[in-house]
């Protein structure tokens, strides 16, 4: 049922050639983290895509990024310097770490393409200015996009755009709130190749997959025992051999909070008066990325609402080595998960995982919290 | 009813047999490069000790990093599997009863285990993707300073003084030492701080499940008693380290062995 969007997933450079040959003069811009507006791309007539690494050790980074930055980070600008993306047309980022930051920086300076933009989203989202600046900042976006392309991008495409990314996260969390069942009718791999496929294809050809999808979905048999349901917390995450592992022994994860995840489709942009204002706010009350989540830690409360909610029984919390937003989160994400019953497993990311250490830590977590059932 | 433990770690095999919750056989064993050949002797010995054959055993469990590999490919058939978690926290409440915190640091791993008056895991921690908290930490660091490794402990007892060393990575830790050598360090200070070094990783994990008493130590590094003495000092409470401390993740099994 998700073959298909495996498939993307994998092929996703053939997909984007395969787009652009169907897209006469189409142009694909590559976009190094969720925060860039898909609505003013798509208004644009362009194809966003979000740059991901491969999950193979590499070298080439070496000479540009610190070591001690994210593995992600470093694995995005490989793919960049190995010519993997040479279909791009242009690049973005809306600021978010500094860690992704460099890697956008020196993809710009070493891989360069037509149109390059840094896009200077506020950090302190929280701050009663951040929207006024923000619909600013997409101002000088969308002029950007229209000098690039050539193409005006009125109110009414942007409102069509809209449209067409607000449908694509409703039957997202459409297929979602089925996982909330007793027995989930997909598995959370399946859920991260839905999802991660959204962010690299057309959003119509998407979300027509996933209203196929929604129609066999709520009827069908798994071949396999729910066992412990469990949610997964972190940073960015396609690591579908981890995840795979995950769920080969006795767990399905129910929900998550990645980036890769619900973090990036949860909230719709609700088209009220100004539109670029209504898509800005879409991006200020969107779920934060910890390097946007003070002075409140507006966090807690969410990543609580979405355990309950889908009734997970246990946390992995799992993220990219070194990544200090959130590193700075953790400690706060623990406690608050135990104080309110839901145990959790910390994990660290490297570009590719030490599978059999982390089964063991895996299968003595689930052992831990189904123990009553155990003996 | 007769049970049997199997823990498959990473440098030696232990065995367990038990018979109604008493241990009535075991045996231990390097690893080697075969684990499963190595598995059949040691079980064999185990068995021979308990006076019992293969056919009297009802119920055996595996664990330890090996027990998927090994016991997937038989001849032993095991009758489940249990992580070295699960197994630990078991068979330490076994040996002694009043033990809520359990370290154990074997050959390539240590593990920092909270459990209640059961022997239930409440909390766990496992060091990462290295070896300085862990047992093959001291044997290069023994090697480098060319002492066996027997008495390696021991001449860190003869010292008093605490030399700081930032013990993140073996081979760097050995660097340090090689440095402390050209600087005519007396041998059992540096013995003693290489101690302090894994006593205080492991101690870190520890303080991120939390810490209860009675805490007791298991595994391999458990014999050195300059570790032993350096782990209290950085607790700064009392520690046991078990007499069984080789074999109580194998009888940790063996008692999940008769509980399932």
């Amino acid at each position: 049922m998700f073959e298909q969007m495996q498939n993307w997933y994998d092929k996703r450079h053939a997909y984007a050639k395969e787009w652009k040959k169907n897209h006469p003069g189409g142009k694909v811009l590559g976009c190094f983290c969720t925060y860039v507006p898909e609505e003013l791309v798509y208004a644009a007539g362009v194809l966003p895509v979000r740059l991901l690494g491969s999950h193979e050790p590499q070298s080439v980074t070496e000479p540009h990024i610190f070591g001690m930055y994210c593995p992600f980070c470093r694995d995005v600008l490989a793919q960049g310097l190995q010519k993997r993306y040479d279909y791009l047309d242009g690049i973005t980022i809306s600021q978010s770490c500094l860690h992704i930051r460099q890697a956008y920086t020196s993809w710009q300076m070493h891989v360069p393409t037509g149109f390059s933009y840094y896009l200077p989203m506020p950090n302190c989202v929280q701050s009663p200015h951040a929207l006024s600046y923000l619909k600013g900042e997409f101002l000088a976006f969308k002029n950007a996009l229209e000098k690039w392309t050539g193409n005006e991008i009125t109110d009414e495409k942007l409102r069509q755009a809209t449209e067409l990314v607000n449908t694509n996260r409703r039957l997202m969390r459409q297929v979602y709130d089925l996982r909330k069942q007793d027995n989930p009718p997909m598995t959370g791999l399946e859920a991260m190749y839905m999802v991660v496929s959204s962010q690299m294809t057309d959003k119509n050809d998407h979300s027509k997959l996933l209203e196929k999808i929604l129609k066999e979905l709520p009827g069908r048999k798994m071949d396999r025992q729910t066992g412990a349901r469990l949610m997964i917390i972190g940073s960015e995450d396609d690591d579908t051999a981890f995840i795979k592992m995950v769920e080969s022994v006795g767990a399905t994860l129910v929900v998550d909070d990645h980036c890769t995840g619900t973090r990036q489709f949860w909230n719709e942009t609700e088209l009220k008066g100004d539109v670029l204002t209504s898509i800005a706010k879409r991006y200020i009350d969107r779920p934060a990325c910890p390097s946007k989540d003070w002075p409140e830690r507006r966090r807690l409360p969410h990543i609580l609402k979405l355990a309950k909610d889908f009734n997970a029984k246990g946390a992995i919390i799992i993220q990219q080595k070194f990544c200090d937003p959130h590193e700075l989160d953790i400690p706060a994400i623990i406690k608050d998960l135990k104080k309110n019953g839901i145990p959790s497993l910390f994990l660290e990311f490297d570009v590719t995982v030490p599978i059999g250490p982390f089964r063991t830590r895996v299968e003595a977590f689930l052992e831990m919290i189904g123990q009553d059932d155990l003996f | 009813m007769i049970t049997a433990g199997i823990d498959l770690g990473s440098k030696t095999i232990k065995v367990v047999v038990m018979k109604d919750g008493k241990i009535i056989g075991k045996a231990i064993g390097l690893s080697g490069f075969d684990q499963r050949e190595a598995a059949e002797g040691i079980f064999d010995q185990a068995l021979k000790m308990a006076k019992v054959s293969r056919a009297d055993i009802q119920s055996i469990m595996a664990t330890g990093t090996g027990r998927k590999e090994v016991l997937a490919k038989g001849p032993i058939s095991a009758t489940g599997e249990v992580t070295e978690v699960t197994a630990d926290a078991k068979g330490a409440v076994y040996f002694h009863p009043k033990a809520r915190t359990v370290i154990d640091v074997g050959a390539e791993e240590g593990r920092g285990i909270k459990c209640d008056a059961t022997g239930r895991v409440v909390d766990f921690a496992t060091n990462e993707k290295c070896a300085a908290g862990a047992g093959t930490f001291t044997e290069a660091m023994a090697r480098a300073l060319e002492v066996k490794l027997e008495e390696f402990g021991k001449l860190s007892q003869q010292s008093t003084k605490t030399i700081p060393m930032n013990a993140q990575c073996t081979v760097f830790a050995e660097s340090e030492v090689v440095t402390l050598v050209h600087a005519n360090t007396p041998k059992a200070d540096i013995a003693r701080s290489v101690h302090d070094a894994i006593a205080n990783r492991i101690t870190s994990m520890l303080r991120r499940v939390g810490i209860e008493e009675e805490v007791v130590l298991i595994g391999g590094v458990a014999k050195n008693p300059g570790f032993v003495d350096a782990l209290k000092r950085n607790l700064n409470m009392n520690i046991t380290p078990l007499e069984e401390m080789d074999i109580a993740g194998a009888t940790g099994a063996a008692i999940i062995a008769g509980e399932k």
